[in-house]
C-alpha cells in the first residue's frame, strides 16, 4: 500500500517553501511574525496566527524531511532528525540530551505521550515563580482545542510487551497507573516514533499545525539558522540568519527577517542561546539559568519470554506513584515509564563492552527497560543546569545534585521492586559497577549500596525545558505569562524554555496547550480584533 | 584552525601532573577535506576488544562485520558535530602517538602491539578511573563502537531483530 506523503503533495501544490542550502545570495524577507523554530511551540503559533490571516515565516535550522524519508532506521535517523546526531550532551558528558532537529521539531520524533500539566506544577508556578492566569480550569479549554486539533486521545488498545510489564508491576503492587493520551490518527502500532513516523498518523507538527499555516500562505524556510535579534530601544527590528548546508554547516549565505513581531520557538536550549548572543536585556540575569531536563535513569529487566520492546506504541503506560509522593518541594519525585529499545539506543545507554555487552545484547527482545524521569526545579537542592555561550555554540552544565542521586537511588529501587513483580527473571541498574540481581530482596540490599556517579551513572533526557521562564515577577521571568517578553514590545517567547521548573510530565501538551492561550491572545493583539481573513 | 582543549588543556592541570610528565601539545585541527584519517587501523585494533562475543565466530563473516563497523564508525564521525570530531580526533590522535599513549596509557607501546588482555586492561584502567577525562574516553569509543556496530542492519540477526517491512 502507498503511502501518500502530505509534505510532498503540499510543496507541488505550491507551499512556499525555501531550503536555505540552495541558496547563493544574501536575501531579506518580510511578514507580520517570524517564527524561530517549528516544533510543539512554532507549529501551534504558527498555525493559529496564519488562521488570524497574519502572514508568518517560519524558521527552521533543520532540513524538511517527510515519510518518504523515514525508513526506521536509527542510523538515518539520529543525523537527519536530531540534534547533534542524537549524541548531545551536558558539558560534563554525564548526560545524554535526545531533542529534534527537523521540520516539526522534537514532535517529529517524539514517543507521543501528551499529557495536560499537572495541577501541581501549575500551583507551584502561582505560588513561587509568579505565573498568573494559569490553573488548570483557565487551562482545561485550550487542552481540550489542542486535544481535539491534534488527536489526542487514550491509547485503547493492549500495551506492547515492555509497557505491559509496566502496568502489571503496578497492578500487582497497587501502584498508580494511567492509560497514556497519544496524538495518532490511525496509528499502524508499528513502535518507529522516534525515528520519524513513515505512516503520518503520529500528529506531529510535520503533518497538523505547519502544513495548515503553509495552506495559509505562510512560508517555511528550513536549513537556516538564526543568529541574532537586531534590537534597539525596547523593539526587535530583524532576525540575521544564517543558510545552512546539506550538512547543517554554514554558506556564506545570510538571510534577514523583518516583522512586526517576532516569536522565539527555538526550545529551551536554543531560545535562551540565541537571547543572550543577541544582548537582550537580561538585568536579572536569568538566561539560561535554571535549565531543566527529567534527568532520567533506566533499569533493565530480563524477562524469560519475548517483550519484543521494539514493537508496538512505544509508551502507552505510565505510573504517576513517585512524582509528587514528598509533595512538589519535597525529596525529587520520579515519573515511571518505559522506552522503545532499538538496537543502537540500547547498545549506547547499556554498560560495558565486550562479552558482558554482547550477553546482554542477545537477550534483546527479552529486555524489559523502565526509566524513570526525575522531576527537577522545585527541591531547593535541585536547580537544573546553566546554558553558557562558546566561541562556537553553546554548554550546557547541568551538576547532579546530592537530592537528585537520592531520588536515583529510590527510582532503581521502585524501577527493580515493579521488574520483579512484572515476572522479571533478573534486572539491571544501569549504572557501571551493578551486577545482575536476581530477587528483589537481593535488589533492594544491593541498590541501598550502590555507586552512583557522573559518568559512572547513564543518565539521559529528552525533555529540555527552561532557560527563559515566564511569569510578572521581572526578577524571576524573562516574560510574561503570556510569553511577552518583559523588555522587547514585539517579542514572545512560545516554547517548553518559558516553564520555571519542570514539569513532572512529558511536555508536548503543555506546549501545546499554553502556546494556544498565548498566540490566540497575540493575533488578538496583532489583528486588533479584526476578523480572520 | 581553533586550538582544541578537550584532552590536551584538561591534562595539563591533571593528569600531566599525575603522571610526572612535561606535556608537549601540538596544535590540533580537523582534518582538511581530502586529506582523510580514519583510523582504521586503529579501530581495528580495539573493535576485536570491544565487540569480543558479538562478532561472529566464522573467520571471514568475523573480518567482514569488522571492516562494516570500520565503514560505519567514518560514517557515525562524519555525522557529528565540528566540535565533537575534533575531539574525537584530539582522542584518536593521542591513541596513535607515543607521547599520547603515554599520557592515556602509561606506556609508549603502540596499541597495535598490544594484547587483547593489554588492551582490555588499558580499557578497564579507563572505566575506573578517578579522572573523569579517561572515563570520558572511554565512554566516548566505547558509544561510536557500540553504535556503528549495532546500526548496521547486518549485525541484528543475533538480536533477533528487524525492522517491519511496511512498503510491500
Amino acid at each position: 500500500m502507498a503511502i501518500i506523503d502530505p509534505i510532498v503533495t503540499g510543496l507541488n501544490s505550491g507551499w512556499l517553501h525555501t531550503d536555505a542550502s540552495q541558496l547563493q545570495e544574501n536575501q531579506q524577507f518580510e511578514a507580520d511574525v517570524v517564527i524561530v523554530g517549528t516544533g510543539a511551540g512554532g507549529g501551534v503559533a504558527a498555525e493559529i496566527l496564519s488562521q488570524a490571516g497574519l502572514s508568518v515565516i517560519m524558521i527552521e535550522a533543520g532540513p524538511l524531511k517527510s515519510s518518504s524519508d523515514f525508513n526506521m532506521e536509527e542510523r538515518v535517523a539520529y543525523p537527519n532528525l536530531y540534534q547533534q546526531a542524537a549524541a548531545m550532551k551536558t558539558a560534563d558528558k554525564a548526560i545524554g540530551i535526545f531533542q529534534g532537529r527537523a521540520v516539526g521539531g522534537s514532535t517529529t520524533i517524539n514517543w507521543t505521550t501528551s499529557i495536560r500539566t499537572p495541577k501541581e506544577a501549575l500551583a507551584f508556578w502561582a505560588q513561587h515563580k509568579s505565573v498568573a492566569g494559569l490553573d488548570p480550569d483557565a487551562l482545561a479549554p485550550w487542552f481540550e482545542q489542542m486535544e481535539q486539533r491534534l488527536n489526542i486521545h487514550e491509547w485503547n488498545y493492549e500495551p506492547n510487551r515492555n509497557n505491559g510489564a509496566l502496568k502489571q508491576g503496578c497492578i500487582n503492587l497497587g501502584w498508580d497507573y494511567t492509560v497514556i493520551k497519544r496524538n495518532v490518527a490511525g496509528c499502524w502500532n508499528t513502535g518507529y516514533c522516534g525515528m520519524g513516523c513513515p505512516v503520518n498518523a503520529k500528529q506531529s507538527m510535520l503533518v497538523t499545525t505547519i502544513p495548515t499555516a503553509l495552506e495559509k500562505g505562510a512560508q517555511l524556510f528550513s536549513r537556516a539558522k538564526v543568529v541574532k535579534i537586531e534590537h534597539h530601544n525596547g523593539q526587535v527590528f530583524a532576525l540575521k540568519a544564517q543558510a545552512l548546508d546539506v550538512n547543517l554547516r554554514p554558506t556564506s549565505v545570510e538571510l534577514l527577517f523583518k516583522a512586526k513581531h517576532y516569536i522565539l520557538s527555538a526550545g529551551a536550549i536554543h531560545t535562551p542561546t540565541l537571547m543572550m548572543r543577541s544582548d537582550v536585556p537580561d538585568p536579572y540575569q536569568l538566561l539560561g539559568k535554571r535549565t531543566f531536563l527529567h534527568p532520567t535513569v533506566l533499569s533493565g529487566g530480563v524477562f524469560a519470554d519475548a517483550i519484543n520492546a521494539h514493537s508496538g506504541a512505544p509508551q502507552s503506560i505510565y505510573s504517576d506513584e513517585f512524582v509528587w509522593k514528598n509533595g512538589a518541594d519535597g525529596e525529587l519525585g520520579y515519573k515511571l515509564e518505559v522506552p522503545p529499545v532499538h538496537p543502537i539506543l540500547i547498545a549506547s545507554k547499556t554498560l560495558g563492552y565486550g562479552a558482558s555487552h554482547a550477553e546482554l545484547m542477545a537477550q534483546f527482545n527479552q529486555l524489559q527497560v523502565t526509566i524513570a524521569l526525575i522531576r527537577d526545579g522545585y527541591h531547593p537542592d535541585s536547580q537544573g543546569g546553566q546554558v553558557h555561550l562558546t566561541s562556537t555554540g553553546f554548554a550546557l552544565d547541568y551538576p547532579l545534585s546530592e537530592a537528585f542521586w537520592r531520588a536515583a537511588r529510590r527510582a532503581y529501587a521502585s524501577m527493580a521492586e515493579l521488574q520483579f513483580s512484572a515476572g522479571a527473571l533478573k534486572v539491571l541498574p544501569i549504572s557501571d559497577g551493578m551486577p545482575y540481581l536476581s530477587s528483589w530482596k537481593e535488589a533492594k540490599e544491593s541498590i541501598a549500596q550502590m555507586d552512583l556517579a557522573p559518568l559512572r551513572t547513564i543518565v539521559a533526557s529528552a525533555h529540555v525545558m527552561g532557560g527563559c521562564p515566564f511569569g510578572e515577577d521581572e526578577k524571576l521571568s524573562m516574560v510574561n505569562s503570556y510569553g511577552q517578553s518583559h523588555y522587547l514590545d514585539n517579542l514572545s517567547v512560545m516554547d517548553g524554555s518559558i516553564f520555571p521548573t519542570s514539569l513532572g510530565a512529558n511536555p508536548q501538551l503543555s506546549i501545546y496547550g499554553i502556546t494556544a492561550r498565548n498566540a490566540t491572545a497575540l493575533a488578538q493583539k496583532l489583528t486588533d480584533g479584526r476578523e480572520p481573513q | 584552525m581553533n586550538r582544541r582543549t578537550f584532552l590536551l588543556g584538561a591534562f595539563a592541570g591533571t593528569a600531566a601532573i599525575a603522571l610526572g610528565v612535561n606535556l608537549y601539545s601540538p596544535e590540533f585541527s580537523l582534518p582538511d577535506e581530502g586529506e582523510e584519517k580514519d583510523y582504521r587501523l586503529l579501530f581495528g585494533v580495539l573493535l576485536p576488544v570491544m565487540l569480543d562475543g558479538a562478532l561472529p565466530d566464522v573467520a571471514t563473516h568475523k573480518q567482514a562485520a569488522q571492516n562494516r563497523t570500520l565503514d560505519a564508525i567514518k560514517q557515525s564521525i562524519a555525522g557529528l558535530p565540528d566540535e565533537q570530531q575534533a575531539e574525537l580526533f584530539e582522542l584518536l590522535d593521542m591513541l596513535e602517538n607515543r607521547l599520547g599513549l603515554l599520557l592515556l596509557t602509561s606506556s609508549m607501546t603502540p596499541l597495535l602491539m598490544r594484547s587483547p588482555s593489554d588492551l582490555t586492561q588499558m580499557l578497564e584502567t579507563w572505566r575506573h578511573s578517578y579522572f573523569a577525562l579517561l572515563q570520558t574516553a572511554y565512554l566516548g569509543l566505547r558509544e561510536l563502537v557500540m553504535a556503528s556496530y549495532y546500526a548496521c542492519p547486518e549485525h541484528w540477526s543475533r538480536l533477533h531483530y528487524a525492522k517491519p517491512e511496511l512498503f510491500k
